[in-house]
């Protein structure tokens, strides 16, 4: 078991972060958003870790702390013009926050260190912290889910008009979900930091925003479950399967068209609306009988 | 004298360059029940649509209870009292019965109403029944039941309704219509839209007849429903040749 680990603990923390990035990217889609902003969120909460770590000596809690409020208000900012803009102008629109965000990591050098990359960050954070804040984080989730707010998420997500029919606040519940979004990217970004020794702007480019979209439209859009399961198949399937790990984008690509084509609910979804078929099915019949 | 409730005065919308609405002028007053008829694309879903915010009217004023509504973000709206059940219904599948109706309350923020949970689920016995169920699980019946309850759940002053007996049987819809009677009947004022305008005209105290975008003809339901015009156009020759 523990060899075991020894040879999949890289795999398993990278797991735990992409878990982290989905569910950052899962959060605003909750909301009807159509952001691609997890990203730049994800990339400022790991810069502003790292520097002032290395920069200014802050403690790294402090540090990660520090990046997902940057993270948070970053989203919330974001927010403001983002809520005149509705579908594909919002991805459009976040698309462009990432691009802005690469390109300034790329040319301030003296802050960011620009395409060498920011280097020396102490190695300090495993997979003990990773694994703790991604249970903190479904924790909030689910909290979250339970509550009225979850339910506007679902009202909005369904239908703007009908949401504000019942006194929702679009405007407001969006931006409660970009500053959540932005939370949990940073949050996650700044654990990255510590854990890879170098930044690279890149890193939190274009590969990151397909990569977090397909991990949720994969496993589901409606359970916390969903964007989990979506990032544990699609990391583990190329490396189960050595000899496709070099074509993992053109596997990556290839799946997300069929489960767009024939599971548009994703893996987790798919499987709950199964089982509650069979349930009343299961029921119906018993009350037949009688 | 009785207060009035909202007064439309002079509303026009555009979309896109096309006026959906030159023009229109109306009120209700509290405890009243209004119908709005007309045919297809006459301006009757805008004219509602304008009216909780959704769509913003690009002229005139629209008051309810003295407060002006033009430009308020239309979560405000529903917030103030005007709350609307949209048409198809628009029930939040996903959720339980119970859910729907809680997440109505948002509406409130902090005004009472007067339709609490027990008194909606004895108002639809079925809604109590069905409880804990996926909202999507109802007949299309017991849905339009749902959102109705879940708009009194918001404490309206004064409900829209946006075409209720549309893709119902036609037994649904007398039930529909009988509670909408009865809610009334206990004071509560009603806006309907409806295509199926003998339903409307027999069940409503008043009504506007709209088309291309203006009111037409307006009066006493009774009256209308006996207006030649009326006949004619909106009730067909069954009605006429009585």
């Amino acid at each position: 078991m523990s060899d075991f680990f020894t040879v999949y603990h890289h795999l398993f923390n990278t797991f735990l972060l992409g878990s982290g990035y989905a569910l950052s990217q899962w959060v605003v889609m909750r909301a009807g958003v159509f952001s691609v902003a997890t990203a730049g969120l994800a990339s400022i909460g790991a810069y502003c870790a790292a520097i002032l770590t290395t920069k200014l000596g802050w403690p790294h809690p402090l540090s990660i702390l520090a990046g997902t409020l940057l993270g948070t208000l970053t989203g919330l900012l974001l927010s403001v013009p983002l809520a005149r803009l509705r579908g594909v102008f919002q991805a459009i629109a976040t698309l462009a926050f990432v691009q802005i965000v690469v390109a300034v990591g790329l040319f301030s050098d003296s802050l960011t260190g620009g395409a060498i990359g920011l280097n020396a960050i102490p190695i300090l954070v495993g997979t003990k912290e990773n694994l703790l804040a991604l249970l903190c984080t479904i924790y909030v989730l689910l909290a979250i889910g339970a509550t009225r707010v979850g339910r506007a998420f679902e009202a909005i997500r369904q239908d703007e008009a009908v949401a504000s029919s019942l006194g929702v606040s679009v405007t407001f519940h969006q931006s409660l979900a970009f500053g959540l979004s932005g939370a949990i990217a940073g949050l996650f970004g700044g654990l990255e930091a510590f854990q890879t020794f170098t930044l690279f702007p890149n890193t939190y480019g274009f590969g990151l925003i397909v990569a977090a979209l397909s991990y949720v439209v994969l496993g589901g859009r409606r359970s916390v479950a969903g964007p989990i399961v979506g990032t544990a198949i699609l990391l583990i399937l190329p490396e189960v399967s050595r000899p496709l790990a070099d074509y993992r984008n053109a596997l990556y690509g290839v799946i997300m068209m069929l489960v767009i084509a024939f599971m548009p609910r994703g893996i987790v979804d798919t499987g709950l609306l199964y089982l509650r078929r069979r349930r009343l099915a299961a029921k119906a019949a018993a009350e037949s009988r009688q | 004298m009785t207060t009035t409730t909202l007064s439309v005065e002079n509303v026009t919308a555009a979309y896109s360059g096309i006026h959906a609405l030159r023009g229109v002028s109306l009120s209700v007053s509290e405890g009243e029940f209004v119908a709005l008829i007309g045919p297809n694309g006459a301006g009757k879903s805008t004219l509602l649509n304008c009216l909780s915010g959704v769509v913003r009217a690009t002229g005139g004023s629209i008051k309810f209870n003295g407060a002006e509504l033009v430009g308020t973000a239309p979560w405000n709206v529903s917030r103030k009292g005007l709350l609307q059940v949209p048409e198809g219904r628009q029930i939040l599948a996903n959720l339980s019965v119970r859910e729907n109706l809680e997440l109505g309350a948002t509406a409130l923020s902090g005004r009472k109403s007067a339709y609490t949970l027990e008194r909606i689920q004895s108002l639809f016995p079925i809604l109590a029944e069905r409880r804990e169920q996926r909202a999507g699980s109802l007949s299309g019946g017991q849905q339009q039941m749902l959102a109705i309850g879940r708009a009194l759940m918001g404490g309206p002053r004064l409900l829209l309704l946006d075409e209720p007996s549309l893709g119902l049987a036609p037994v649904i819809v007398v039930q529909v219509f009988d509670a909408l009677r009865a809610l009334n009947a206990e004071g509560l004022t009603i806006l309907l839209v409806e295509q199926n305008a003998r339903q409307a005209l027999n069940s409503t105290d008043r009504a506007y007849v709209i088309e291309q975008g203006r009111v037409v003809h307006e009066g006493d339901s009774e009256t209308l429903a006996k207006d030649p015009t009326v006949i004619a156009h909106y009730l067909g020759q069954a009605k006429a040749t009585h």
